[in-house]
């Protein structure tokens, strides 16, 4: 609530005293709120085209992070964690060699980061967010778009242990190129799209 | 994977381009790039992904007289979401019910065609005891000479959406879970 005082209060006292009251009648919407990623539900699953036949995918996660937004201010910072190592593509041996070092190099970067706090707002909701995404200790740029977007305050029968629960599905790509992961190309694609299942509780 | 085998047999003419033979193949199901990976909403928030990891089976594709045949088996014990307790649940008689269904097949002979490119294979899918019919549309369709295997390897994306509560399973209907599963397919099979 504090950091939203200020926004709240740009001009005369009478009107920040009205800016305040507004703000306590319609209870916390406006203050950032902070959202711990569910591990439960916080994947990203990666797909690449083999031989332009047929997709290849793989599941890394849970994410792990948090997420503070501010949609009436239209800010937010996030920040997520993404251990490779836990990559799983349903064939042990794959995932064996995807986490060597010229594929992830989960054991001499362990983890992934997505860092971002450039966000796109639609009624409300994130639409798009931008930020920095680092694997195998590489930092590129790296959008995100919302598929779906949604706060929900938890009813039976899930656990009534969350004030409010946002979440999503995001959507993005990159070159693996990139990131120096050459090899197989180009018969397994350079293009990786992800999509990103991600809930947040607070 | 021994377990799962099937023996779908079935003839294939001029498999490659510009070769009119018309001998008999049979490909067989590449497990390591074939799986069903199904979506459902989870609370109109975020889509819960899982994927089966045990699956067998076979293809028949006849590019020149545009035709096939098709018979997959899926392990439906080798469910996997990530998360364990999920797993269990799916597995359990409130969802999957794998105790009694072990097995979910897929079989289809009706193969729709642009010109050398899968469309369409429509069939039938028996899950939980049930069979109703299913058809999967391709998203991507192709074949090529694997350099590793030094075969012939044809395949592609699907996608298909199945209204669960048609083969008994309503679960979580009533707290909002949607009716609607989308299954989204790899497959790829090896010239025999």
């Amino acid at each position: 609530m504090t950091a939203a005082l200020p926004r709240a209060c740009p001009g005369a006292f009478h009107r920040c005293t009205l800016a305040l009251l507004a703000l306590f009648s319609s209870a916390a919407l406006a203050a950032p709120q902070t959202y711990t990623l569910d591990p439960a539900h916080s994947w990203v699953q990666f797909e690449l085209l083999h031989f332009g036949t047929s997709t290849l995918r793989g599941r890394i996660g849970p994410l792990q992070g948090s997420v503070t937004l501010d949609p009436e201010a239209g800010t937010g910072e996030l920040g997520l964690r993404i251990t490779t190592a836990t990559l799983s593509t349903g064939v042990r041996v794959f995932d064996a060699r995807i986490r060597q070092d010229d594929l992830l190099g989960s054991d001499t970067w362990p983890d992934a980061y997505f860092v971002a706090s450039r966000w796109r707002f639609e009624a409300g909701r994130p639409a798009e967010v931008r930020g920095e995404f680092t694997l195998r200790g590489i930092s590129q740029p790296l959008s995100l778009t919302a598929v779906r977007y949604r706060c929900r305050v938890p009813t039976a029968p899930e656990p009534a242990d969350a004030t409010e629960i946002c979440g999503g599905d995001f959507e993005g790509e990159f070159r693996r190129s990139d990131f120096g992961i050459t090899f197989g190309l180009p018969f397994v694609g350079d293009r990786v799209r992800l999509r990103v299942q991600v809930e947040g509780r607070r | 994977m021994n377990k799962f085998l099937l023996t779908a047999f079935f003839a294939a003419a001029a498999a490659t381009a510009g070769v009119a033979q018309a001998a008999p193949a049979t490909y067989a199901i590449d497990p390591t790039h074939t799986f069903v990976t199904f979506e459902i909403s989870h609370f109109g928030t975020s889509t819960n992904r899982a994927r089966f990891d045990k699956k067998a089976g076979s293809v028949q594709f006849d590019r020149a007289g545009k035709a096939g045949k098709v018979d997959i088996t899926i392990d439906m014990t080798s469910v996997n979401s990530g998360t364990a307790p999920f797993d269990k649940h799916l597995q359990s008689a409130d969802l999957l019910d794998v105790a009694r269904f072990p097995t979910a097949r897929f079989v289809a002979d009706q193969f729709a065609f642009n010109g050398d490119k899968v469309t369409e294979i429509s069939g039938t899918l028996t899950l939980l005891g049930q069979t109703k019919p299913v058809t999967l549309k391709a998203l991507n369709f192709n074949c090529y000479d694997s350099p590793m295997i030094k075969r012939e390897v044809c395949g592609g994306d699907f996608e298909t959406t199945l209204t669960r509560s048609q083969y008994g399973v309503t679960y979580g209907l009533n707290y909002g879970f949607p009716d609607a599963v989308k299954l989204i397919i790899q497959v790829e099979a090896i010239k025999q």
